[in-house]
């Protein structure tokens, strides 16, 4: 039964599932059975259109005969299959609706698999549907309180969104990140999310941000007290002198080569030319308030 | 070995064995009553002794052990010079047998000391005699007079060795210090790298508690199965079932066969 051929054994299922005068209720089992192995054919003949046709009807069986996690399963072979064709809407839609059948069974955790995966098959193609599905897997996770997964979707999150220059939803990201690693007290990727936080604000030139920023982490008293509390204060000091060298030297300290090599990547290309910009408008600043009190 | 060196070796020997000499043990007896000459007789044997110290440091090559020795010398002349009033003191008294110049020359030798205490060499002194010679004290002004011409030298000499000294030092603590900052990067990917691992770690403790209580369950379905399949086996294995089956199926392939030939034919 195997050897033969997919399109036959396809037909055949169509036909028992297709309800007419003679068939008044569609013979879901064998009709699965048979879209499986037609399936496998396809894909065995690389047949890559028909083979998820086949995935999506063998899933539709399957959730017929209430198996949810078969069906799931069969998604996302078909959602692979999609990926392989290139018709990116179908994979985004397929991984989607795999996700919700394993949420269905009660399993999260392949249901946020089955979203990061479908994001990292969309991550260069449309990356804002990536994004959109990596944040949702995150957040399943975080309803079942199992943040420490999700550490590795926050960190794929934010190379995306820095590979599309999105610098303050790479930040606001990874503050995100900084709070899951919060509740599950993993401090030091706690500390890292908020200092590559500091090094996204600074690198986009948004130094009142990244001073914000700073000023809201230090209220935590372990990013205070940390190596990377340290690194950032100083390098916070050294933008604002305008001193270059020393922010070079810190680009290349340890603290940060300890990071994600996206973020160190930033970090080496730090002092991006207005370090001087900013140390005049910090003076400009200073000088205000003196002429308010010299007019008064 | 020249004539010179056995001479002073003989001295130092006989010197040393003094104490062995009984007639001159006699003599310093003889001066036994006498407390002035008594201590005059120790102090002289003290400075005797400094000198030769002294003597035998400015020889020395091994710089640590001229200091020492140096040192040793400078805690002698202090001593004695804290002798030196005791022994003008007792040379003012009056002793019983020793005459009015006698008196005289005793108080001289007793002003004379302090002046020969100074002179032995400790290194400090700016009158250090370069080479270990015969030269007593006793020709000292000669010899301040040449060591401030050498004076200058023998600065010259210790700043360079010293200075190259600082400048090894100096070297080293450099290298040192490369090394440390070495070992301190080394350290920090250390610290980084293990705080990760204990992250993962605990990422993976829960997983592992489910993964326990997963082969916990599938362990026990086993073994159930197991004892299933062992009683029917058991079952089926009884003797008695089993003759059975073998003589039931010794019987079909006789039918089997007869009927193979009555067709055949």
């Amino acid at each position: 039964m195997a050897s033969s051929d997919p399109n036959k054994l396809m037909a055949k299922a169509d036909k028992l599932t297709k309800l007419s005068l003679t068939r008044w209720s569609a013979d879901w089992k064998s009709a699965t059975q048979l879209y499986e192995q037609a399936a496998i054919g396809y894909r065995v003949a690389k047949n890559h259109e028909n083979a998820k046709i086949a995935f999506e009807k063998a899933s539709k069986g399957q959730e017929m005969l209430s198996s949810p996690w078969d069906a799931a399963k069969h998604m996302e072979s078909a959602a692979a299959l999609a990926k392989e064709v290139g018709n990116w809407t179908e994979v985004a839609d397929f991984y989607k609706r795999a996700s919700e059948l394993y949420m269905v069974c009660g399993r999260p955790q392949p249901a946020s698999d089955a979203l990061a995966k479908g994001a990292r098959a969309l991550e260069d193609a449309v990356p804002d549907e990536a994004i959109q599905l990596y944040t949702d897997a995150c957040s399943i996770l975080e309803e079942d309180d199992k943040e420490q997964m999700a550490f590795d979707l926050y960190r794929a999150a934010t190379c995306v969104y820095i590979k599309l220059e999105k610098y303050t939803d790479a930040a606001t990201f990874l503050l995100r990140w900084g709070l899951a690693a919060d509740k599950c007290s993993a401090t030091n990727s706690q500390c890292k999310a908020y200092l590559s936080a500091i090094i996204v604000y600074l690198y986009a030139h948004d130094f009142k941000q990244a001073e914000k920023c700073y000023n809201d982490c230090s209220q935590i008293d372990v990013f205070l007290r940390n190596d990377h509390g340290r690194c950032a204060s100083k390098l916070l000091s050294a933008y604002s002198e305008g001193d270059i060298e020393e922010i070079k030297r810190l680009g290349q300290s340890s603290t940060i080569s300890n990071l994600d090599h996206v973020i160190i990547r930033l970090a080496r290309k730090l002092p991006t030319g207005e370090v001087c910009a900013l140390k005049t408008e910090a003076a400009e600043e200073q000088e205000e308030p003196l002429d308010e009190n010299d007019l008064t | 070995m020249s004539v010179i060196d056995i001479l002073t070796r003989v001295d130092a020997i006989c010197k040393k064995y003094d104490k062995y000499d009984v007639e001159k043990q006699k003599d310093v007896n003889v001066a036994g009553d006498d407390a002035f000459a008594r201590l005059y007789a120790a102090v002289e044997a003290d400075l005797e002794s400094a000198l030769q110290k002294a003597e035998s440091a400015s020889k020395e090559k091994n710089k640590a052990s001229a200091v020492a020795m140096n040192a040793e010398v400078r805690r002698t002349k202090a001593r004695l010079l804290e002798e030196v009033p005791k022994l003008q003191r007792l040379a003012v008294k009056k002793v019983k047998g020793l005459s009015g110049e006698e008196l005289a020359a005793r108080n001289d030798l007793v002003l004379a000391l302090p002046d020969r205490i100074q002179a032995i060499p400790d290194g400090s002194a700016p009158a250090a005699k370069q080479s270990g010679g015969w030269a007593a004290s006793a020709s000292r002004t000669e010899i301040k007079f040449d060591s401030d011409g050498r004076f200058d030298d023998e600065y010259f000499q210790q700043t360079e060795e010293s200075s190259g000294f600082r400048q090894e030092f100096e070297m080293r603590k450099i290298k040192q210090d490369q090394g440390l900052d070495m070992i301190s990067e080394g350290l920090d990917t250390l610290k980084n790298m293990a705080s990760d691992m204990n992250e993962e770690l605990d990422r993976q403790v829960p997983l592992m508690d489910e993964i326990d209580t997963k082969v916990d369950k599938a362990a026990a379905d086993l073994k159930n199965t197991n004892v299933r399949l062992k009683d029917t086996v058991n079952q089926l294995r009884s003797s008695r079932n089993f003759c059975i089956d073998i003589i039931l199926l010794c019987i079909i392939l006789g039918i089997a066969a007869y009927l193979y030939n009555v067709l055949k034919k």
